[in-house]
């Protein structure tokens, strides 16, 4: 061990000098660490005390799984490697950043394109309206293989779907909107109980 | 005139009747404005003009103000009139980079580093807990685990972290096993399957290869045409574009008039459409210039008349996200032609003058 300057500085040892403080004493001035002349008694070591010191825990390493090197290819070929446990050494993902319509707004290709070869949703537009079309609105859209009568026909359900849209749009508050739904349909059937059924009954009979 | 309403105007008003008084006559024959559009003029230094005296021109172009205390002796006769001056908007329209830079030789060693090091901390791999035992797939790992010699991982190359030799985790210098290339080679060949679902080894003809990533350098980087957007992945692209022809011809960044019913972000998103089309998903990243340049203006030596207005451009600067610069044959702006250009490659296409003005709005490597 070499001469550090630890070692050749020591903090001086107060241990002997100290004076031992006496239970009894509730405030015990403290002796001048350094004893004069005239009182040269040395006070004796102090004791082990009885209560235990805890001076250092042993803290165990934490367990960690193996981890692997991982390259990772994107949808558009791009590459990186990343950090896994996986022991597959080449992950490909097939759906990404680089090919969702999220990140790419003005993708045409990544656009959800209407199919209707068969003529179903056509079909499906002619009897029930364009109200369930997501995109476009209500009345907007027009199916390209439907003909001109069809297309006025569509134009009436249209005008029919549009309206409770319309309905929806004169509630000004989200309290208008909650009391318009509480009030009671009087369209709806049933909506009694037995016993009340019965009495009704009971009193048409009389 | 200038239609700006308020205070500010009220400032202009008295401002302009105190130059008048005091500016020589030969700005009261000129008309700046050609035409009926109207465009702004210099009067960003008018408000300060009281606490702030400006400077002889030289030194005002560089936008330093002096307080009047510490001016000896105050100037009135060389205050440049903002007539002087025209305000254009311009926009460096920026692709960022689509992939990560390469790594210094420094970070490969760095990295293969830690690899060995945490080699050393991590529990060791336990194959049975990934592989059903005398699968397949279990054969195929222990064929590739013994061609490594024991070493699960592919990537640090010949290394027992529990060996007699763990302390040596570090490489020469040169070393391939470092190299990203190699690593990626690496794990490239370990994706490929090399024993059969019947259990036997597949031979080397007859192993299907696995598909390789595509290159950091694309065809527009071999075949040098700065059209392209997909060229130089790895560092941002700025659009130029070219004004005139033959001598005239001029590099530049788009840019043009800001007219009073305008700001400056709506000017050059307007400069844009106008110069490049309207065929791109653009992104102005913020109000505020990102570089400014000015260009003196000219007067007669004789007589002290202006002879050409001085130009102050602020640039804005734009992401392109999707879509490409369109030109058609009546453009707008007069742009002839466009580049993509890097920032080591600007610095010989833009005016020698223009480069140290927008040069730190550049990336920094």
């Amino acid at each position: 061990m070499g001469k550090l300057p630890s070692t050749l500085l020591r903090r001086p040892c107060l241990t002997g000098r100290l004076p031992t403080i006496s239970p009894g004493f509730t405030h015990t001035p403290l002796a001048p660490l350094i004893p004069s002349p005239a009182t040269t008694t040395i006070t004796p070591l102090p004791t082990l005390r009885p209560t235990q010191v805890r001076h250092a825990t042993f803290i165990p390493r934490h367990r960690r799984p193996y981890q692997f090197t991982q390259l990772v290819q994107l949808s558009d070929g791009s590459t990186f490697t990343v950090r896994t446990t996986s022991p597959q050494a080449l992950y490909r993902s097939d759906k990404d950043s680089r090919n969702h319509i999220l990140w790419n707004p003005s993708e045409a290709s990544l656009r959800n394109v209407e199919v209707d070869e068969a003529g179903k949703l056509a079909a499906f537009r002619e009897r029930y309206g364009t109200a369930w079309d997501l995109e476009g609105g209500a009345g907007k859209g027009a199916a390209p293989a439907a003909g001109d009568k069809d297309a006025a026909g569509k134009k009436g359900e249209a005008k029919d779907a549009a309206a409770p849209a319309q309905e929806e749009e004169q509630h000004d508050s989200l309290v208008d909107l909650i009391s318009a739904f509480a009030t009671v349909d009087n369209s709806v059937k049933g909506g009694m109980s037995a016993k009340a059924q019965a009495k009704l009954e009971k009193g048409k009979k009389k | 005139m200038m239609s700006a309403p308020g205070r500010g105007s009220a400032l202009l008003r008295k401002d302009l009747r105190s130059v008048h008084s005091l500016v020589t006559t030969e700005d009261t024959d000129y008309d700046p404005r050609p035409d009926s559009r109207h465009f702004y003029e210099d009067d960003s230094a008018r408000s300060v003009h009281d606490e702030y005296p400006r400077l002889p021109p030289t030194l005002c172009h560089r936008g330093i103000y002096l307080r009047r205390d510490h001016l000896p002796t105050t100037t009135p006769q060389t205050a440049p009139n903002p007539r002087h001056y025209t305000i254009q908007a311009g926009i460096i329209l920026t692709r960022a980079p689509l992939l990560t830079r390469e790594q210094t030789p420094f970070e490969n060693a760095f990295y293969l580093y830690q690899k060995r090091l945490n080699e050393r901390l991590t529990a060791p791999f336990r194959p049975a807990f990934y592989f059903k035992p005398d699968t397949a797939l279990d054969l195929d790992w222990r064929l590739k685990l013994r061609e490594r010699h024991g070493v699960p991982a592919k990537d640090i190359g010949r290394y027992n972290p529990r060996g007699r030799m763990a302390w040596n985790d570090e490489v020469m210098v040169g070393s391939p096993v470092c190299d990203p290339e190699n690593i990626r080679e690496k794990l490239l060949a370990d994706a490929e399957l090399r024993v059969s679902e019947d259990g036997e080894p597949i031979p080397a003809e007859d192993r299907v290869p696995v598909e390789r990533p595509m290159p950091r350098r694309t065809e527009a980087d071999e075949k040098r045409d700065t059209k392209r957007l997909d060229r130089a992945l790895d560092k941002t692209l700025y659009l130029v574009v070219k004004k005139g022809s033959g001598e005239q011809a001029r590099w530049e960044f788009p840019c043009g008039l800001v007219t009073t019913e305008e700001a400056l972000h709506e000017t050059a998103a307007r400069v844009l459409a106008e110069a490049a089309g309207v065929n791109m998903n653009t992104w102005i990243v913020g109000r505020v210039p990102v570089a400014h340049h000015v260009v003196a203006p000219e007067f007669d030596e004789a007589t002290g008349a202006l002879r050409n207005r001085g130009t102050k451009i602020f640039y804005l600067k734009g992401r392109i996200l999707a879509g490409q610069v369109t030109l058609t044959k009546d453009n707008l702006r007069g742009v002839t032609d466009f580049q993509w250009l890097t920032k080591d490659e600007l610095n010989g296409v833009i005016p020698r003058d223009l480069y140290p003005s927008v040069r730190n709005m550049f990336e920094l490597r």
